[in-house]
């Protein structure tokens, strides 16, 4: 297990104060934070290269924040990769196990497997500067990994690369981490990269930790205002409490005159009448109600009627801006492509749509 | 088609490096005027002469190896590290290229007549009028210069080369010889032999410290600089098309570096 204790850095115009992470061992584990937030600094701290003002730093059983970072067994794949042009790409994969004067018999067949996975066979004897950006990518990571270090460190590991290769990349890290394992910690400030790869998440924004968490607990639970911002929600909205309707558990919040109906068993915070709430309703989970379709019981809490202001199509889904009739509240719905070909809706047309109790979550 | 005024641009440009081309080849090419007169062997032949070419090979290179011992680990100190004081130490590196040669030899003198001077003097070694004073002056004169082109060529080199071969297991003296100095090569070497081709040709804190004796201290900028003065322009003419030449050796030299140990 890695753990970082009360870490805190100074450092020009950064301020980084008491950070708290603890990575099990095997877990992916991701750290998201705006850019120019301080991550990198967070890293090179980790790894040795720069002196934090305080904290520890335990690699299993060893504390490590005094030792110098090549006796630490982390590997480090920065956002440059820094691939050692003067080698070719068999040198640089090897040698973190020269310098760490490893046994090369037994390590060599995990770097092949290695090879093997990231499929760079043909690679092996061209020097860097003849690589395409996703060959050097994966010759970065498979440097990183070959001399089998404790944590594996990834700085922005899908920066700059073109959608197709992103895809690419995206899918090896799933695979080398489903195949061997290893406990890494990443930085990036791209929460779609996050919601792909990441088993545990830390939500750091302005040199504090705003949240940790499981992935969906992180993005579908967000603690705090800020995280939900920060993640790209949609439909936040400050709303009141009119109600709390403790015999059947529901809280009956008030956003500009509209009603809505929350299932209390979701929150541990006191709910009193007249508190202000942050109210934040996923895109995914609103449904638009079919013109005389049966509508399930449990949806009848929140059903809406209102206008569509407009429609924009993206990838594989679309977003259907909706203006309630009451209140005119204005939320944005996100529909798949397949289900959006049988609502025949267009700019305009009246509607009405239903809430399901996953679909909303109250910040308190 | 290129319109008339960005011909003009462009004409007016390579014009002004042909003309300094022009300038420099007509320089060289009027010292063959003078050559293959009976003179002119005899010079090229002459003792002295011969010993003045050893001499300022030998100086050279000896000053050239002490700028670069002392002169790396300093670029590299200035490039990648933080201390009180470098921003002084930057600046003193300037102090033989602002200085006139002859002044950075005659504080040698006054250096040499102080009493740690004189106790280096008589305790050590003897620079004043001696050969070791050819190195001390040369190497005066190109230390800071050294320092300064090295620096230049590891400020090239991202620090995330070493970030990353520390944390594969390197310390950081494996990190300088396995990462640092292969990337920074090429840069380096080019610092070497332009710092020596300086060495080389270097006269005024020479002549200064060191003195003009034919035999003894003599080397090939002040072999010209007293032939001349005795009207010996035949020996000034060798000399010359001497260091004329080594200098285009060594420009070439650089050139072909800059061709290898590329990476990109």
């Amino acid at each position: 297990m890695i753990k970082i204790e009360d870490l805190t850095i100074l450092f020009e115009s950064f301020k980084i104060m008491n950070l708290n992470i603890q990575i099990e061992e095997g877990e992916f584990h991701f750290l998201l934070g705006p850019t120019g937030s301080g991550k990198t600094l967070i890293l090179e701290s980790i790894m040795g290269l720069r002196k934090p003002r305080s904290g520890r730093i335990w690699i299993g059983d060893q504390e490590v924040q005094d030792l110098p970072p090549e006796l630490r067994g982390i590997s480090y794949v920065p956002q440059d990769l820094a691939l050692f042009p003067h080698l070719k790409v068999k040198e640089n994969i090897l040698f973190g196990i020269r310098a760490r004067n490893l046994d090369m018999k037994t390590h060599e067949e995990y770097v092949q497997a290695l090879v093997a996975v990231m499929k760079i066979e043909h690679l092996l004897d061209r020097y860097p500067a003849h690589l395409s950006m996703g060959e050097k990518k994966r010759i970065a990571l498979l440097r990183a990994l070959a001399p089998r270090p404790k944590l594996l460190l990834l700085d922005e590991p899908l920066s700059g690369l073109d959608p197709s290769i992103k895809i690419d990349i995206q899918r090896l890290l799933k695979n080398l981490h489903f195949s061997f394992h290893p406990t890494t910690l990443c930085v990036t400030h791209d929460f779609e990269e996050v919601y792909f790869l990441g088993d545990e998440i830390t939500i750091f924004i302005d040199g504090k930790v705003e949240q940790v968490g499981k992935r969906d607990d992180v993005f579908l639970k967000p603690k705090s205002k800020q995280v939900a911002q920060f993640l790209g929600a949609k439909n936040l909205y400050r709303a009141k409490v009119l109600k709390n309707e403790g015999s059947f558990q529901r809280l009956i919040l008030a956003v500009n005159g509209l009603q809505f109906s929350i299932p209390l068993s979701l929150y541990h915070e006191k709910m009193e009448v007249g508190k202000e709430v942050d109210l934040f309703i996923r895109p995914e989970e609103v449904m638009i109600l079919r013109e005389g379709k049966f509508v399930k019981d449990s949806l009848k809490q929140n059903i809406f009627e209102g206008k569509i202001l407009d429609i924009a199509g993206k990838e594989r889904y679309q977003t259907v801006y909706f203006q309630t009739t009451l209140g005119k509240i204005l939320f944005e719905i996100s529909i798949p492509n397949y289900a959006f070909r049988n609502l025949n809706l267009s700019a305009g047309k009246i509607v009405s749509i239903a809430l399901r109790d996953e679909s909303l979550w109250v910040i308190g | 088609m290129e319109d008339y005024e960005t011909m003009s641009f462009r004409y007016t440009m390579i014009g002004a490096a042909v003309c300094i081309f022009i300038f420099y080849l007509a320089l060289i090419l009027s010292l063959f005027y003078f050559v293959g007169g009976k003179g002119f062997w005899e010079a090229l032949s002459h003792p002295y002469t011969l010993f003045s070419i050893r001499l300022s090979l030998m100086a050279a290179t000896l000053a050239t190896f002490f700028a670069v011992l002392i002169g790396l680990p300093s670029a590299y100190a200035l490039s990648r590290f933080n201390f009180t004081g470098k921003g002084i130490l930057d600046t003193f590196l300037e102090i033989p290229m602002i200085l006139s040669p002859i002044a950075l030899g005659a504080a040698f003198l006054v250096f040499f007549n102080t009493p740690l001077g004189e106790l280096i003097q008589t305790r050590g070694i003897f620079f004043v009028f001696e050969v070791p004073g050819i190195v001390l002056a040369q190497f005066a004169t190109i230390a800071g210069l050294t320092t300064r082109l090295m620096k230049a060529s590891l400020d090239e080199i991202s620090p995330r080369y070493e970030a990353v071969a520390r944390s594969l297991g390197s310390s950081p003296w494996q990190t300088f010889y396995r990462v640092t100095l292969p990337l920074s090569f090429r840069g380096l070497i080019a610092s070497v032999i332009l710092s020596w081709a300086k060495a080389f040709g270097e006269f005024g804190a020479t002549v200064t410290l060191a003195g003009a004796m034919p035999g003894k201290t003599e080397t090939m900028p002040i072999a010209i600089f007293t032939a001349l003065a005795s009207a010996n322009i035949d020996k000034a003419i060798v000399l010359i098309m001497i260091l004329v030449g080594f200098g285009l050796l060594i420009l070439y030299g650089v050139r072909l570096t800059g061709k290898r140990f590329r990476y990109d």
